[in-house]
């Protein structure tokens, strides 16, 4: 990651995440509250994206994976849900001192954006898998008696 | 092409031609004008019409809640409005709910639903206020004083959508009547819609299934006689093999001391099954005179997310084969709203069972005072009894495989007051038992998400979200504590938190409390023990391990 960016976010860690998090808490029908456990929790992600975002060059996965798993089971499109990374964009690019840190951001938003999608259609993906492990669990002595 | 891929079209009219909330287009609305839309995932599926038809149940018909049209019956209003008088005349709680809201809020960042949607018609004082904005409109005296003043509103279609979507986003746990100063019961209030919804044919198909099979075999499954015998056989045979120790349930055995009532899904489902084998060691250790009874084949009771009626005459078996097969007392097994309403209910409705005896421990000799007018004793302050009075031999080393924590079910935390009991047992049959946060156990626990009958697999989106708070929390332990195994006493619970569990927080599995009982319990005769009860390997008893104290 370049270090105008790692700068950048040193600098301005807490306005970035505020109003990035308003953001993202702003995605719900009516706006999630940040005490509840639900906007903790994104909140707790977003700030390991943005840490992920500014110290290193490989994508903040498990942030990402956090963000994901709780979006994916929201009530909005899944572009909705994703369109949470246009608005971390948003916010640093209004931060960004050169074009080429732009770039720089653009680029690594879109690599997180493409992760997170990957990660959200796994959660997806996991939802039915529950549906089907329940149903097995819940006929679990008939299917035992089916195979014996 | 997925027919779920929304065509670029739809999305356009989503984000730009839809009203929404955050575009500002509700502002200076009333809060009952913003929107809310049936999507897959949010809704259980309605009863199927050969379900309603079989209860004897009204206006049997195909339909969905995304339908434009509900094939409601004609007059359905002034069949809902008389309903909610003869309600409200019958019990005095609900009026006095009705009535006596401040509306201060107190409740308000309380229900797991609201903490996990972030809506604010999960908030209890305006999933309330959903009912009082009619019952101020419409009730005379009432609307005489408040009619346009303070929210009232007449009962519509977009009312009673709301009524369906809301009353069934709750699961009447109660945890925000602990915090109401006034004293109300939302629970009250959503147990009423969801009763008088069902005279209008407005009903949930994941419930009406389990009432229709226990009306007609006397469990939920639907299970019939013969084969809930030779399922219990058939852990009888693991219990062999896992422990070498051959229990002997007998069924229907008329004279026994003791008549046991579990939920069905002990009998049949992962991981109620391993529950199923800890009590039937447990009373094998202990020589209990009991008895199972294959018509009274059930302790749950999902007549009490549908009707009193039906609630009624769906636990009244309970007492019938009590009398018929002449036994002292009952013992029931682990299981959440079949104790509130054994504990709150039974007595009234279908007692005074005065032809069994005041329960007495036939090991210990302590009298269950408590259980004096129902006849019905806990398993938790049976075992708890036992181990007291040192009459079990355990070996905690044998949950050493397990980090433990205890999710408190809310029926049996907030409705009967047990919080001592299961901790006690816990801390006696296992080394690792770690708390929750302290706002998330006892009578604040969280909900699993799926009670009172919402566990459908198509409401799984639901569910994940109203459980949220609850997994939260055992994020917290197993993020402290590495925890890995979260210990329950409810049916519902065990069926319920395993997927909650795999989703938000994978490693950690689900366990009855009396399975880490029967993990613990030395039995006289038994085998080597390598393994627990799902045959996984016990920490530290491997071959040439064990330990004997």
């Amino acid at each position: 990651m370049s270090t105008t960016w790692e700068r950048v976010i040193a600098e301005r860690r807490h306005d970035i995440l505020r109003r990035w998090q308003e953001k993202g808490l702003g995605l719900f029908a009516e706006k999630m509250s940040p005490a509840t456990p639900m906007g903790e929790a994104m909140a707790d992600a977003m700030e390991m994206i943005l840490d992920g975002f500014a110290t290193g060059d490989d994508l903040p996965r498990e942030g990402i994976s956090r963000l994901a798993r709780i979006l994916a089971v929201q009530s909005f499109r899944p572009s909705r849900s994703l369109s949470v990374f246009t608005a971390l964009r948003d916010v640093l690019l209004a931060s960004a001192p050169d074009r080429d840190a732009a770039e720089v951001c653009r680029k690594r938003i879109e690599a997180m954006t493409f992760e997170a999608f990957d990660s959200f259609m796994e959660h997806r993906e996991k939802i039915y898998q529950l549906k089907v492990e329940e149903s097995r669990d819940r006929m679990y002595m008939q299917l035992r008696r089916s195979v014996s | 092409m997925s027919k779920y891929l929304p065509k670029q079209s739809e999305l356009v009219k989503e984000f730009e031609e839809k009203p929404s909330v955050l575009k500002g287009d509700y502002e200076g609305r009333e809060w009952w004008e913003m929107p809310f839309e049936f999507r897959e995932g949010n809704f259980c599926f309605p009863a199927k019409p050969e379900v309603i038809k079989d209860l004897g149940f009204p206006n049997p018909r195909k339909w969905q809640p995304t339908d434009d049209d509900w094939k409601l019956p004609d007059g359905w209003q002034k069949i809902l409005k008389d309903a909610m008088k003869e309600r409200l005349k019958k019990y005095r709680s609900l009026k006095l709910y009705l009535d006596s809201c401040v509306r201060c809020g107190a409740c308000a960042d309380k229900c797991h639903f609201f903490l996990g949607t972030g809506d604010p018609k999960n908030m209890p004082v305006l999933r309330a206020e959903l009912v009082r904005s009619v019952y101020r409109n419409d009730f005379p005296m009432v609307e005489k004083i408040l009619k346009g003043f303070a929210g009232a509103r007449k009962l519509d279609e977009k009312v009673l959508r709301e009524w369906y979507m809301y009353f069934y986003q709750c699961t009447e746990c109660r945890r925000c009547s602990v915090f109401c100063p006034m004293g109300i019961d939302t629970a009250e209030i959503t147990i009423m819609v969801r009763e008088i919804l069902q005279l209008v044919g407005l009903n949930n198909n994941w419930i009406l299934a389990p009432v229709s099979n226990c009306n007609r075999t006397g469990n939920h499954l639907g299970i019939e006689p013969h084969t809930f015998v030779q399922n219990i056989e058939s852990l009888v045979d693991d219990i062999e093999d896992v422990t070498g120790v051959k229990v002997n349930p007998t069924f229907n055995r008329k004279g026994a001391e003791i008549l046991f009532i579990t939920p069905s899904g002990d009998v049949f489902g992962d991981p109620g099954v391993y529950t199923m084998m800890g009590y039937l060691l447990l009373f094998h250790h202990i020589g209990l005179d009991y008895t199972i009874s294959t018509y009274a084949s059930e302790g749950g009771n999902f007549g009490f997310f549908t009707s009193n009626d039906m609630m009624k005459k769906l636990n009244a078996k309970m007492y019938h084969e009590a009398k018929r097969l002449g036994v002292k007392w009952i013992l029931g097994g682990e299981c959440g709203h079949m104790w509130r309403v054994v504990h709150q209910y039974m007595d009234t409705m279908n007692g005074p069972a005065d032809f069994l005896e005041e329960p007495v421990s036939p090991v210990t000799g302590t009298k269950f005072t408590n259980a004096r007018a129902t006849k019905m004793v806990h398993i938790a302050e049976f075992t708890a009894d036992l181990i007291k009075n040192g009459k079990l031999r355990l070996d905690p080393k044998r949950n050493d495989h397990l980090r433990t924590t205890f999710h408190d079910s809310c029926n049996v935390a907030r409705g009967m007051g047990m919080f001592e009991e299961p901790r006690y047992i816990l801390n006696k049959v296992c080394n690792s038992f770690h708390e929750m946060p302290e706002n998330t156990i006892r009578e604040q626990t969280f909900c699993c998400g799926s009670g009172s009958g919402i566990n459908a697999e198509e409401y799984m989106e639901m569910r994940m979200k109203g459980g949220f708070p609850r997994a939260n929390a055992v994020r917290h332990v197993r993020e402290k504590h590495k925890v890995d195994s979260l210990v329950t006493i409810c049916a519902i619970d065990r069926a319920s938190l395993p997927p909650l569990m795999r989703y938000w927080n994978p490693g950690v599995s689900v366990y009855g409390l009396h399975e880490l009982v029967g993990n613990a319990l030395v039995m006289d005769g038994e085998k080597k023990r390598t393994e627990d009860l799902r045959e996984d390997p016990m920490a530290g008893f491997e071959d040439g391990e064990e330990d004997e104290d």
